[in-house]
Parts: C-alpha cells; sequence; structure tokens
C-alpha cells in the first residue's frame, strides 16, 4: 500500500465508523483545526506531553485538571489502522487511555507514520510485549440494544475527531 | 434474584412465546435488521471463506491443546502481574469472587457484559453477600431492572420494544416517559456515569484470551467495558477456559470474523486488549486484577463426541438466523444460551436430565451452519444428542412406539396404504378426543395420497 492509500483508507474507514476526520499538514493547520473542532468554552483536557500536544497547549483558555472533569480530551495518540478507520491507544509511557473514554468529545491527532495497513500489521508490532492497555478505538461510543436501534454516545464519547497530521 | 432453569418445559414456554405479541413483533424486526446487516458487512471480505478455514483451524488448535493453552496463560497472565484462579464448577468460581470482593471491603460493584456470569449466576450470590452489582451494558442495565434474564448473546433485551423500555426507565428512574432510543441512552449514560465513577471493583467477561501475552481482550460497542476495566480500582474478570487463542497475534481473524458476525459491524467501537494490572509508571489499568478460569464442564465436554461446541466465539449469528429462534425467542430456551449453541451448550452443561425437550428444537435446516464464522458443525452437534437422547431414555414413550409402528409401515405399502385409510377414518374421532392440542395444529389427513397423485 503506498502512503497516500494508506491515509485515505484510513480516513475514509473512520468516516464510515462516524468519526469526524482531518488531514492537516504542520503545526499552524493543526491549530487552526483545532480551533474549529473544540468548542471554545468547553473545558479541555490535553496531557501536553509529546511536541504536538505541546504545541497545542497554548490553544485552550479553558483547562481541565485531569480528564474526569473536562468536556474534551485532546491528545495524541500511538498511531492508527487503515484497514477498519481504527485509532490505537496505548498505555505506554503512562498514557492514561481512559482521558479518551471519559469526555463526551475525543479528539485524536494521529501522526501519518503511524498508520498501520492492516490489524495484523498492528498486532505484528505488539503482539511481543503489549502494553498493560491498548484500546481500538473505532468511531464513537454506541449501542443498538434497543430495538436495534443506533444510539450514539452511550458511555464513551458521543464526538470523535480525527486530526491526521 | 436467581434464575431456575425452565428448559424442561421448553414446549410450554414456546406457546407462551407465541401468543406474546410485542415478543413476536421484536423478534421479527431483530430477525430482519441482523440479515441484511451481517451480508453487508461481509460482502466486501474478499477471502471469506479462507478466512474462516483459518479461524476454525486456531480454535481447533485450541481445543486439541487446551490444557497447555491454559497453563500458558496463567504463567504468561501471572508474569503480568494477574492474580489467576481456576474453578472446576459453578459454585466455586462465584465464591472465589465473591471472597475477593469482600477481603477488599468491595461493596459497589460495576459489571460489563458477561455470558459466563450469567451462567454461574454470579449477581445473586453476590447480591446475597450485600454488594450492591449494576449491569452497565445497556440491554443487561434493562433486564436486570426487570428481573428478567438476556434472551440473546450480543443484544440482551432484544426481547424489549422502546415503549416498554420508556416505561420502565420512567416507573423505576423518575424520569419522563420517552421511547426515543437516543433519549433513553443517554438518561441511561447518567444514571451509571455515577456508579462508575464510585465503584469499588469492577466485574467483566472477556471474549478472548491470549495463551502467549497473558492478555485478555474485551469486544464492545459501549464503553462501558473500558470503564469497568480501567476506573475502579481492582478488576476481576471471569471467563470460561475455552476462551483462549494461542497468540495475541491470531486476534486479527477474530476481529474481522466476530463484530461482522453479531452486529454487522466491520469492527466494534472499542476492542480492548489488557495485559496485567497497572504496573510502575502506568495511568491507565485497576491497580489489582484477578482472573477466574471457568471449567464448569468444559473438560468433560473437550472428551466427549460433542467438542466441536468448545470452538464457539459467541457471535450469536446462528440464532439470528435460526427460525426456532426467531419465532420463540431466547426465553423459552430455560438457560443462559439460547439459539443453536445454546441447545447444544445447554444440553453439555446442565445435562440431558435437565433440557432434553431442547434437543428437538431445531429443524436441522442448516442456517446455523452456514452463517457459522468458525464452521461449528451445530446440525451435526444436536443430531448427536438427539441420539444421546434416545439412547438415554429421554424420549417421549408415546413418541417411541408411535415412531415404532410408522417405520414399520413405512416399510410396507399395503401396510402403509391400510394406514392411510385409517387415519382418513378415525380423523373426526382423534379430532374430538385431541382437542386443542390437536384442532388447528395438526393437518387433516389429504382425502388422496400423494402417491396417487403423482403421474
Ligand atoms: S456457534 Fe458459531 S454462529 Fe453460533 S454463536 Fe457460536 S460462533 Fe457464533
Amino acid at each position: 500500500m503506498t502512503a497516500a492509500d494508506r491515509e485515505r483508507r484510513f480516513l475514509e474507514n473512520a468516516a464510515i465508523a462516524a468519526a469526524g476526520t482531518h488531514a492537516v499538514s504542520g503545526t499552524g493547520e493543526l491549530l487552526a483545526t483545532l480551533r474549529r473542532v473544540v468548542t471554545a468554552d468547553s473545558p479541555v483536557y490535553c496531557p501536553g506531553v509529546t511536541e504536538l500536544e505541546k504545541a497545542t497547549a497554548a490553544l485552550f483558555p479553558v483547562r481541565a485538571a485531569d480528564y474526569g472533569a473536562a468536556a474534551v480530551t485532546v491528545e495524541e495518540v500511538f498511531g492508527g489502522v487503515a484497514e477498519t478507520g481504527t485509532l490505537v491507544c496505548s498505555s505506554e509511557g503512562g498514557r492514561a487511555v481512559q482521558a479518551g473514554l471519559l469526555p463526551s468529545h475525543h479528539v485524536a491527532i494521529v501522526r501519518r507514520e503511524r498508520i498501520f495497513d492492516t490489524l495484523d500489521d498492528l498486532f505484528a508490532a505488539v503482539a511481543g510485549a503489549p502494553p498493560t492497555n491498548l484500546t481500538l478505538v473505532t468511531g464513537p461510543s454506541r449501542t443498538a440494544d434497543i430495538e436495534l436501534t443506533l444510539a450514539i454516545g452511550v458511555h464513551g464519547p458521543e464526538k470523535l475527531d480525527i486530526i491526521l497530521v | 434474584m436467581t434464575h431456575e432453569q425452565t428448559s424442561l418445559a421448553f414446549r410450554e414456554n414456546t406457546v407462551r412465546a407465541l401468543e406474546d405479541s410485542a415478543l413476536r413483533a421484536a423478534m421479527k424486526q431483530a430477525a430482519d435488521t441482523f440479515g441484511t446487516k451481517r451480508a453487508d458487512a461481509f460482502a466486501p471480505v474478499a477471502d471469506l471463506e479462507a478466512l474462516r478455514d483459518r479461524a476454525s483451524a486456531i480454535r481447533e488448535d485450541v481445543l486439541a491443546n487446551l490444557p497447555m493453552y491454559v497453563d500458558r496463560f496463567v504463567a504468561s497472565a501471572t508474569r503480568a502481574g494477574a492474580v489467576v484462579h481456576r474453578a472446576n464448577d459453578a459454585a466455586t468460581a462465584r465464591e472465589i469472587i465473591r471472597k475477593i470482593l469482600a477481603d477488599r471491603g468491595a461493596h459497589r460493584i460495576v459489571k460489563g457484559k458477561s455470558m459466563v456470569s450469567e451462567e454461574v449466576d454470579l449477581n445473586s450470590h453476590l447480591e446475597a453477600a450485600g454488594m450492591e452489582v449494576v449491569e452497565t451494558d445497556l440491554g443487561e442495565y434493562i433486564i436486570q431492572m426487570e428481573g428478567e434474564t438476556p434472551s440473546h448473546i450480543i443484544v440482551p433485551a432484544i426481547h424489549k420494544n422502546r415503549r416498554q423500555v420508556g416505561r420502565l426507565f420512567a416507573d423505576r428512574l423518575g424520569v419522563p416517559y420517552t421511547e426515543d432510543p437516543q433519549a433513553l441512552t443517554k438518561i441511561a449514560r447518567k444514571a451509571l456515569r455515577e456508579k462508575f465513577l464510585s465503584a469499588d471493583a469492577g466485574v467483566s467477561g472477556a471474549n478472548f484470551a491470549a495463551a502467549d501475552t497473558g492478555s485478555l481482550v474485551l469486544v464492545t460497542n459501549e464503553g462501558n467495558g473500558r470503564m469497568v476495566t480501567t476506573v475502579p480500582p481492582l478488576h476481576v474478570a471471569i471467563l470460561s477456559i475455552e476462551k483462549m487463542l494461542p497468540s495475541l497475534a491470531d486476534l486479527p481473524a477474530f476481529l474481522r470474523l466476530l463484530p461482522r458476525s453479531a452486529t454487522g459491524q466491520t469492527i466494534t467501537s472499542y476492542v480492548s486488549v489488557i495485559t496485567g494490572p497497572r504496573k510502575a509508571g502506568d495511568a491507565t489499568g485497576a491497580k489489582e486484577l484477578h482472573i477466574v478460569l471457568l471449567d464448569n464442564g468444559r473438560t468433560e465436554i473437550l472428551a466427549g463426541e460433542s467438542r466441536d461446541i468448545l470452538k464457539c466465539i459467541r457471535c450469536g449469528a446462528c440464532m439470528n438466523v435460526c427460525p426456532v429462534y426467531r419465532a420463540v425467542g431466547g426465553h423459552a430456551y430455560g438457560w443462559t444460551y439460547p439459539g443453536p449453541m445454546g441447545i447444544v451448550l445447554t444440553t453439555l452443561l446442565t445435562g440431558m436430565k435437565k433440557s432434553h425437550p431442547l434437543v428437538d428444537a431445531s429443524t436441522l435446516c442448516g442456517a446455523c451452519v452456514e452463517v457459522c464464522p468458525v464452521r461449528v458443525p451445530l446440525a451435526e452437534l444436536i443430531l448427536g444428542l438427539r441420539q444421546r437422547k434416545v439412547r438415554e431414555g429421554f424420549s417421549d414413550p408415546k413418541e417411541m412406539r408411535g415412531m415404532a409402528l410408522f417405520g414399520k409401515a413405512a416399510a410396507s405399502p399395503t401396510l402403509f396404504a391400510l394406514g392411510q385409510r385409517l387415519a382418513g377414518a378415525f380423523w373426526p374421532v382423534v379430532r374430538a378426543l385431541g382437542g386443542k392440542d390437536v384442532a388447528g395444529r395438526m393437518p387433516a389427513p389429504s382425502k388422496t395420497s400423494l402417491r396417487r397423485r403423482l403421474p
């Protein structure tokens, strides 16, 4: 798969799973996109650890000290899978994977070079020494438990935005 | 609440189910939705048969070497920091879990969806010990509130319509009545969020367990599975021993098959791979992880002629296509597992004596075999159990005598023709004596036999 194919498939499949998708290049565009997707007055949790997270830190006027109190989590995640449009969140390096679970809006930043072609590629890479928690996220939280009718945002986020950098 | 097995009353259960028009409407809608979604989801998969072959071969390898994989899992999970417990039967599993929770003073328990915990009737045991147990999967939450058991292994409240759920929530939660599934979902989210944040422990099941890494895999949509396993300080997982996969690298094949077969999704919203508890430097995971591996008769099944049922990955596809399940719903089967896989598993786990009417609850049409992603030979297994039922003397003696007579008559054209004439002549008597059981349920004998009508 060429890099362009991989990127296109990742974004297409994520959109099918009802995620908002954005492809940007450079920090400038990343910040502009974040300004659009994050509502101005929501308390934002951003771990501020990776380079990209640090770059976004100044952007949010209302910061939540921890994800429990946040309406939005903005974070860089471990990677993605093109086959299914999936985000890969890992507890490696002291990351709180549940930060992307509790707030009702999850904004995930993924680097292009962290996209795996298939689920096999991902698991071949992590199966040797998996982290404590590896969570694959495809679209927002959903259920069809009442009359098999789709409802979005059960216990996890009702909105998921993916920004590919 | 303890739920007694009612499989012996299967026939009575089906009569009641067939009279329940709300249930029939719900089952009909479900069957149609499942059918199209599943077909759509598999349509783009190019090498589906090869994928099923591979998944089936992996499951066969697991069964052929189960004790080895279980030992390997125990070693890997222990190395990762989990505490692994082995439970031979349901009572032992319940007691192990009660003790883990009680020893740590845990009172408020949030639960993720787990059919194995239903199998061992965990909730009633924990509640009897004074604990509050809250089911957090939306479907499970609904039926727990109603005091029912699941009627489907994937969509537990499939037998209920939106109006019933709306009235239930209005009654029990004191919220204004609504029948909008999205609004009802929001109500449950709010009520359950408080439970998650104040819980002392989370109890979950697992879809798979990777022997090489000691990882538990949970395949979910709502996010409650993630909450249960990461928010409370203590996580107890219960799973049956056959959930093993040799390696975490085997998982992709199953991630491609399970959600498509179950709900017609390419993949579920969430797949959690949990390897041990929170370690130094981690900010995710329960501080303590206990894994309870349940046997409850599996080792015995493994040694017998029905062992292939243990390949099952609990996708529910076989029940969605089963003409019997689609007509009567899951409760009629009278125990945890309904539908074709349920017929086999219930009979094996609870014994022929408690469940023999179930083995007749199939037309052997083979629809289940056609959809099963891991090629469990359900029709063959059901047929095998029917033979066992006869061998073990659980058949209805009247039916046996009738069949013996029919066998003799069918072998002789003269006798057969005589029988046909007698049936016609005595039909009014049979109808008068049989009453409600016969009238309207049994067709009247035809005046001319099929053989005569053929050119
Ligand atoms: S027997 Fe096959 S179709 Fe039925 S639940 Fe198990 S895996 Fe699915």
